[in-house]
């Protein structure tokens, strides 16, 4: 077992969109005991740090802007991540209380070829989600955990080097209650190593089974035994945002969940040719959107991009509470070989992205393609095809119009009539009977009219136009 | 013969093989028209690709997507794809297969507004569409130079169906052409022909069977 552990320290504030002017702060807590938890850059460089009591941060910077952790946010937040790193290991843990996530990856190193381009990509990865991560990696959950407090440490990759590792680390890093923190001080103990020289039955009797239970742990002596966290069969995500009016503000959210969604994909080795983006508002009203593309797609950067044409569509009538994100069916991915797919492939996937692109703005059924059907009635001998499905029936075919009128058009002055008049009968077993002798004319000014008179009346219509 | 006119002729003898005369057709890259009379008007002696080529028909039917479809044809057989955006009327899939055009290699684009229209032509031109097929009747000079910057993007046909009353504008197209109907096929008006030659003829099209 290798675990590489993520720490987001700064998770409360990270959830929501970045203010890089604004010194702003999320607490904990009420009355006298509301203190800082996590603030942003901002905040920090005018000297605010996590921890802080709320009178002493504004006494430090009166312009601090404060407001109130949401768990359930938070909650959701770490989930999405935790499904999102499903694409490096199916083996995913996370502990909400301390905003921390596990990932096994000793079994998918030889896939990523090895630690540092796995740990790479995490790191990547991450950043895109708009996160800050501590990260750790050893053998043992707690130790991985323990070691994301300690940056400068490189990564223990096998149990032997654990103690030593982790002897001389001060006990401030711990997983333990910080009053046992500060009753082992009081005993003179400074450093792992110290505790681990009291005899555990002691430690037992003196701070309970939970601290020698979680040294074991550390140490790899004791099976860590968690729920793992698991994939849902469904994607709902859902993003609280503060009232937000214009379509530029939610950006950077919608980009961070597709980030997740495309994660999610990855985990599950499966793709969507459909999302629903629904944007709620104040009470029951919303703005759904649906996007639909033409071949499986899981790329964030490219759902993005067909997102955003739709979007500078609309206009939001009202500010978005909420986002929505939900898909519901999953199809294979196209199988693309890392970089061994050939340019032709990439060019009809770019062509096929611009396509979705189009559609996106111009509506789903904005892109067409041409087909034939096998009817002898004009209206219906063509047909507009499904993408990607080859139209059939190409074949021999009388001299038609290249341009068609859906609807024939009436007409009064009759043209030249040239030739001889073609007999269209068809449609009767439909309920539609067609009798019409279509003729072929040319207009004074020289263009040549499709015409065609119903069969024992003296009514002529213009159905096409030789362009 | 004056002196003056004498000595320019002989340094224009001189110099022929390193001075490009204005009469005549500067090379450029191009696709047949397959139109012989046609070609040997038009720079590089084809359709200029890379570039805006508006057609403005007198009126519907004489011919104006006859004129195009030798090339377009050609383009299908290559795979590469042709696009008609917001055309007047529905592009009739019997007649463009027998016309020999592959259906498959075809992409008809809708749009209510004119605006979406060129959004969509640029997007596709950019994307390295063959061609491009535009109704469009816009008359921002703006408009039409982001058509053409679209198309030496993508090194794509951009033709431009326009009405003929704008003709009387400028424009940053690279050829433009009046059609108008003639006793056997179509007259072209080649009101601009940037490294060609402008003038009139007429064009035997693929007629109407009778």
């Amino acid at each position: 077992m290798l675990w590489i552990s993520l720490h987001l320290p700064c998770l409360a504030i990270e959830i929501q969109p970045p203010d890089e002017t604004a010194p702003t702060a999320v607490t904990d807590g009420s009355g006298a005991r509301r203190r800082v938890i996590a603030c942003n850059a901002a905040a920090r460089a005018a000297g605010i740090a996590a921890g802080m009591d709320v009178p002493a941060a504004m006494m430090r910077v009166p312009e601090l802007r404060l407001s109130d952790r949401s768990r359930s946010d938070e909650r959701r937040a770490l989930n999405a991540v935790a499904g999102w790193a499903h694409q490096f290991t199916s083996d995913v843990c996370l502990d909400l209380a301390r905003w921390m996530l596990w990932m096994e990856v000793g079994s998918s190193l030889r896939y990523f070829n090895g630690l540092s381009t796995v740990h790479g990509r995490i790191r990547e990865g991450i950043a895109q989600l708009g996160y800050t991560a501590l990260p750790g990696v050893a053998p043992t959950m707690e130790a991985a955990a323990l070691l994301t407090r300690h940056p400068d440490l490189l990564p223990v990759l096998n149990k032997s080097d654990l103690r030593p590792t982790l002897a001389p680390l001060p006990l401030a890093g711990l997983d333990i209650p910080s009053t046992a923190i500060d009753q082992l001080h009081t005993a003179g103990l400074r450093t792992v190593a110290d505790l681990l020289s009291v005899p555990p039955q002691s430690l037992a009797r003196r701070f309970g089974e939970e601290l020698t239970q979680y040294l074991q742990r550390l140490l790899g002596d004791r099976a860590d035994v968690r729920r793992r966290h698991r994939q849902p069969l469904v994607y709902r995500r859902r993003l609280d945002v503060e009232s937000v009016e214009s379509v530029e503000g939610l950006l950077f959210p919608l980009r961070r969940i597709l980030q997740e969604l495309e994660g999610y994909l990855r985990g599950r080795d499966l793709a969507i040719q459909q999302l629903m983006v629904t944007l709620r508002h104040r009470g029951e009203a919303q703005t759904a959107l649906r996007l639909v593309t033409s071949a499986p797609e899981r790329s964030a950067s490219r759902l993005f991009a067909l997102l955003r044409e739709k979007l500078d569509r609309i206009r939001l009538e009202e500010a978005v509470e909420a986002i929505q994100l939900g898909a519901d069916e999953f199809v294979e991915p196209r199988i693309l070989q890392g970089d061994f797919f050939d340019d032709h492939q990439r060019e009809s996937e770019s062509w096929s992205a611009l396509l979705d692109k189009l559609r996106a703005r111009l509506g789903a059924d904005a892109v067409r393609r041409l087909g034939l059907s096998d009817d002898h009635r004009p209206e219906n001998a063509w047909c507009v095809v499904e993408e990607g499905k080859a139209p059939a029936l190409e074949g021999e075919l009388p001299d038609r119009p290249l341009w068609f009128l859906p609807e024939p058009r009436p007409i009064n002055t009759l043209p030249q009539l040239l030739g001889t008049p073609e007999r269209i009968e068809a449609g009767w077993w439909a309920g539609q009977d067609v009798r019409r002798d279509y003729y072929l004319a040319r207009t004074d000014s020289g263009a040549h009219w499709w015409l065609f008179r119903e069969a024992g009346t003296n009514r002529w219509y213009l159905q096409g136009l030789w362009a | 013969m004056n002196p003056l006119s004498e000595s320019l002729e002989s340094l224009l003898h001189r110099a022929q093989h390193s001075l490009w005369r204005g009469g005549e057709i500067a090379r450029s890259d191009a696709r047949t028209t397959g139109y012989r009379t046609l070609d040997e008007r038009l720079p590089g002696g084809g359709w200029p690709t890379g570039a805006l080529i508006e057609i403005s028909p007198q009126c519907e039917g004489l011919g104006e997507l006859r004129l195009t479809l030798p090339a377009l044809r050609a383009w299908c057989e290559e795979g590469r794809n042709v696009a008609f955006v917001r055309p007047p009327h529905i592009p009739y899939a019997p007649a463009l297969v027998r016309y020999g055009l592959t259906l498959k290699s075809l992409i008809w684009v809708v749009a209510d507004l004119d605006e979406d229209a060129r959004w969509a032509a640029e997007q596709l031109l950019r994307e390295g569409a063959a061609a491009v097929l535009l109704w469009s009747a816009v008359r921002e000079d703006r408009a039409l130079r982001r058509l053409q910057l679209a198309a030496e993007a993508g090194k794509s046909c951009a033709f431009l169906y326009r009405p003929p009353a704008l003709l009387s504008q400028a424009s940053p197209a690279a050829v433009r052409i009046a059609l108008s109907a003639a006793d056997a096929g179509v007259c072209l008006d080649l009101v601009k022909v940037r490294g060609g030659r402008s003038g009139r003829l007429t064009l035997p099209l693929a007629a109407p069977a009778t």
